[in-house]
């Protein structure tokens, strides 16, 4: 079993059923067939070889540019020992030949989750290919070897394509347990290999779930209340039907923000048809929710006496803080953001009498599948979920709530719907990544060593998420087995005394999991309260880290094992390769200054990041020049891949360090585009160096890896700079002006 | 209502619709080029790039009655066999991870690289940064748009 922190993203919603490991194979049992019939192979979901020598590949998450099209198959293809250029890939659906696979694409964990699995899968394949080739040449198997696509004899070489054998395969035994490889022969697994699915892409010819299109289908948008929480009061729909092209106005109440729903033989009519609508809107309970306001709610929880629930409790924290000879706190804060994905909410579904077929951008697919049956009160196997490429993920399509929208309409005019959220909607109406405030005390002993940590962390517990439940809730111990909050809980530097605390305290606001969920926040935190007692130790931030990482040693807390030697080697290799120890030269117009942060992800992935910034002397703009990143996360399955989530997280963070933020006032978010929720585009985008390094520890995730480093480093490196800390983000000049 | 001709990828549509429609729409539910992407619907984010008449225009922000007598080119026409210069060097550069800005990415890139054979990093700054990728691909897309100029050059 993994650790609690995954099982969660694996489980937490109640409607998600898995079958856990994803080890179910054996699917389709061979079949008793006339010798030479062609009959396609499949010895199990992941692979089907047809007489014809074509090699089928099933992916089995879902693509949202973290490259599981490419991943995935290089697993199976591995152990398959199939020619790469040979193979096809086909995006499984929930449900029938994947009933009791996970689908589900979550917590990093698409790798992990499927490394063994698949792994198994291919090797199967390979046995029973090899077997046939045995069979049919009356030799001994082990005389036979699998290569590129081809079963060998090794005495006479003789050969016979995977397509040769694949009537003959279908009908030898399924092993049970057939030999891996050893990594050391790996041959595609570690090889830096291109997108499989690139060229559609760059043709446009891939297809989105917005781009899907069905005969017959009609085009939906919807007008929804600003406010959290709010609701149609009233409509009259006469001036939306009198657009050319409307043909229904139709109230939705399921999904997360309800209103009413404006269809059109086309997504413009709709538009205009949801402008020229008149409704008045119930604005609920939450009408005077203020995000500034929830903050200082927030700050006061920093005072209270008694403990929030425990985390972590290691010597005596508290007493240690009494009795230090100096001690440091200070408060961070993280605003509400929003995923934003460029390709906003979207869902097909097309719901008949008996059926219902769905085609969505989703991470939850599994989820899709059943709630919808439960909707519309059909059996599973009726309901169909097809999973299209997503525009981006980042934990907002972990949530469908877009989905019985498109089916409710649908269900309402007997038509197939395509259901569209405007940018506004999706930035406006949907889960955010929670406001967090964290307060953090040190303390050091008469020789500046430092001896006491306590972190308490406030903020909003993802409930809305389905954890904790209330009954856990009573529970403080759950908030520990879960690692809530992850960054705090597993702090990896060895204090005698530590103590870390969580309060929850929950806005309105629906929140989810945002790219690497809890750990920005805490380790923003945790990893600027570090370099500012570096300084105030008088030791290098860098070295003041390494020492309280002893070497050797493995910190065990709760379910997870970390081995502080791995984060010592990646802090040095990053030191290493950004020159750490040389001086950055100080230009006339600007300060230069850089930053280290790093952090362990999931007990699995080590990481380390330092950030070269240039702070303008009077403007005090913000450049980030440079980020270095060193990672471990133990075998690499896509080296480019990896290299290009490093690239793709660390542009994800600086746009949350530098720009990102959603403000609530009266209830609803302020920031309703890309011209008010910026992000990082061409020319703020640093260069980034990654430096992977492979150890033989089994594969750990990296989609979110590289998120949480980068808001420290980057503040930390703007300190070095100008010797200024900023302690909330988005880091702005405006907030440096007013420190000067 | 009034019915347009539009002229795209070198053949003519006849499109009934609204004057005010955006030509985005047009070219994604009525000629169901779909290449062609939404992502702000006010010119912010750069997905929707076609050429009018060669230059990179927001098809968002493009009303049809303003389309008279132009010429566009969509994803789904700037080369043949998808081997425009910026396609073969996006895919060699393995840029796109999710992909869904990159068609509007590769529009600006191929126009910026017809007007100047040689862009600095500055030329690419300055019309690569009305576009967004959230999944933070510039660099490769900075390093592709550099190979797909050399390549052009050897040609």
């Amino acid at each position: 079993m993994r650790t609690t922190r995954r099982s969660f993203l694996k489980t937490s919603l109640k409607t998600s059923v898995f079958a856990g490991t994803g080890l179910a194979l054996c699917f389709e049992l061979p079949r008793s067939v006339a010798v030479d019939e062609p009959v396609t192979f499949e010895p199990n979901a992941y692979i089907s070889i047809t007489p014809d020598n074509v090699v089928r590949l099933w992916i089995t998450r879902s693509e949202m540019g973290q490259g599981v099209r490419t991943t995935l198959p290089m697993m199976l293809a591995e152990e398959l020992s199939a020619d790469w250029s040979q193979i096809e890939y086909m995006q499984a659906m929930p449900g029938g030949r994947f009933k009791g696979i996970r689908l589900r694409t979550s917590g990093s964990g698409s790798t992990v989750g499927t490394y063994d699995a698949l792994r198994k899968a291919g090797a199967t394949a390979r046995q029973m290919l090899i077997a046939a080739a045995a069979e049919r040449w009356r030799v001994d198997a082990s005389s036979c070897r699998a290569d590129q696509g081809s079963v060998v004899h090794l005495g006479t070489g003789r050969k016979l394509s995977y397509g040769n054998l694949a009537a003959a395969a279908a009908r030898q035994r399924v092993p049970d347990n057939p030999p891996l490889k050893n990594p050391k022969d790996f041959r595609i697994i570690g090889k830096p290999l291109k997108r499989i699915d690139g060229n559609g892409i760059v043709t446009g010819r891939a297809v989105y779930g917005i781009d899907v299109h069905v005969p017959g289908m009609l085009h939906a948008v919807m007008a929804r209340c600003p406010c959290v929480g709010g609701k149609v009061a009233s409509f009259d729909a006469t001036k939306s039907l009198s657009v050319d092209g409307v043909r229904h106005v139709v109230p939705v109440k399921s999904g997360l923000a309800t209103g009413v729903a404006i269809v059109a033989d086309y997504t413009w009519a709709a538009m205009k048809g949801r402008d020229a609508l008149k409704v008045e809107w119930d604005h609920g309970p939450n009408a005077n929710f203020d995000s500034d306001h929830f903050l200082t709610q927030m700050q006061d929880q920093l005072a209270q006496p008694q403990d929030g629930y425990f985390v972590r409790d290691d010597g005596d924290a508290r007493k240690a803080l009494g009795s230090a000879a100096k001690k440091l706190e200070a408060t961070y804060e993280f605003p509400f953001q929003a995923h934003a994905p460029v390709e906003p909410m979207n869902c097909v579904a097309d719901v008949r009498k008996d059926s219902c077929e769905i085609w969505a951008p989703t991470q939850c697919p599994e989820v899709v599948l059943s709630e919808t049956a439960k909707m519309l009160g059909l059996p599973e196997d009726s309901v169909k979920v097809h999973i299209t490429l997503l525009g981006g993920g980042f934990g907002r399509r972990l949530f469908a709530d877009y989905v019985p929208e498109a089916v409710e309409v649908s269900r309402a005019i007997g038509k197939p719907v395509q259901m569209l959220w405007t940018r506004s909607d999706d930035m406006r109406c949907g889960f955010f990544h929670p406001s967090d405030v964290q307060h953090i005390a040190g303390g050091f002993d008469a020789a500046r060593h430092p001896i006491a940590w306590v972190q308490r962390s406030i903020g909003s517990d993802l409930s809305m998420f389905g954890f904790p439940t209330e009954e856990q809730k009573k529970n403080s111990r759950h908030y520990f087995e879960n690692g809530l909050p992850w960054g705090s809980f597993d702090n990896p530097y060895n204090f005698p005394n530590l103590k870390a605390d969580f309060i929850p305290l929950n806005s309105p606001v629906p929140t989810g999991p945002w790219r690497a969920v809890f750990y920005p926040p805490t380790v923003f935190a945790r990893e600027s309260f570090l370099d500012e007692m570096a300084h105030t130790a008088g030791q290098d931030p860098l070295e003041f880290r390494l020492r309280l990482l002893e070497p050797g040693s493995v910190l065990n807390v709760g379910d997870a094992k970390i081995d502080r030697s791995r984060l010592i080697r990646i802090l040095q290799v990053a030191a290493e390769k950004s020159g750490w120890k040389r001086p950055l030269e100080q230009t006339g117009d600007r300060l230069w200054g850089r930053g280290v942060a790093c952090n362990v992800y999931d007990e699995d992935c080590f990481i380390a990041q330092v950030a070269e910034v240039s702070v303008g002397r009077q403007s005090r703009d913000i450049r980030v020049h440079r980020i270095v990143c060193a990672a471990d996360c133990g075998i690499v399955v896509n080296p480019l891949g990896l290299e290009g989530q490093a690239e793709s997280g660390i542009t994800w963070g600086l746009s949350a360090t530098l720009h990102g933020r959603i403000d609530f006032k009266n209830g609803a978010a302020v920031q309703e585009n890309f011209q008010d929720f910026e992000v990082i585009r061409m020319d703020e985008a640093p260069e980034i160096e990654t430096q992977i390094v492979v150890t033989d520890h089994p594969p750990g995730g990296f989609g979110e890896t590289a998120v949480p480093p980068v808001a420290p480093a980057v503040a930390n490196a703007i300190f070095a700079a100008t010797g200024k800390r900023i302690r909330s983000l988005p880091i702005t000049p405006e907030k440096l002006k007013a420190l000067a | 209502m009034p019915a347009f001709t539009l002229n795209v990828n070198g053949s003519g549509h006849l499109v009934d619709a609204d004057p005010d429609m955006p030509l985005l729409w047009a070219l994604r539910d009525f000629l169901r080029l779909t290449g062609t992407k939404y992502g702000c619907g006010m010119g912010v984010c750069g997905a929707c790039t076609v050429h009018e008449d060669g230059i990179p225009m927001r098809s968002c922000q493009l009303p049809l009655s303003a389309t008279v007598g132009k010429n566009y080119v969509t994803i789904e026409g700037l080369s043949p066999h998808g081997d425009h210069p910026c396609q073969q060097a996006w895919l060699a550069e393995d840029v796109s991870q999710c992909g869904y800005c990159q068609v509007g990415m590769i529009m600006e890139a191929a126009a910026l690289i017809r007007r100047k054979p040689n862009p600095t990093d500055a030329d690419i700054d300055a019309d690569l940064s009305d576009h967004i990728c959230r999944c933070g691909t510039y660099q490769r897309m900075r390093r592709a748009i550099h190979r797909a100029a050399r390549e052009v050059h050897k040609t």
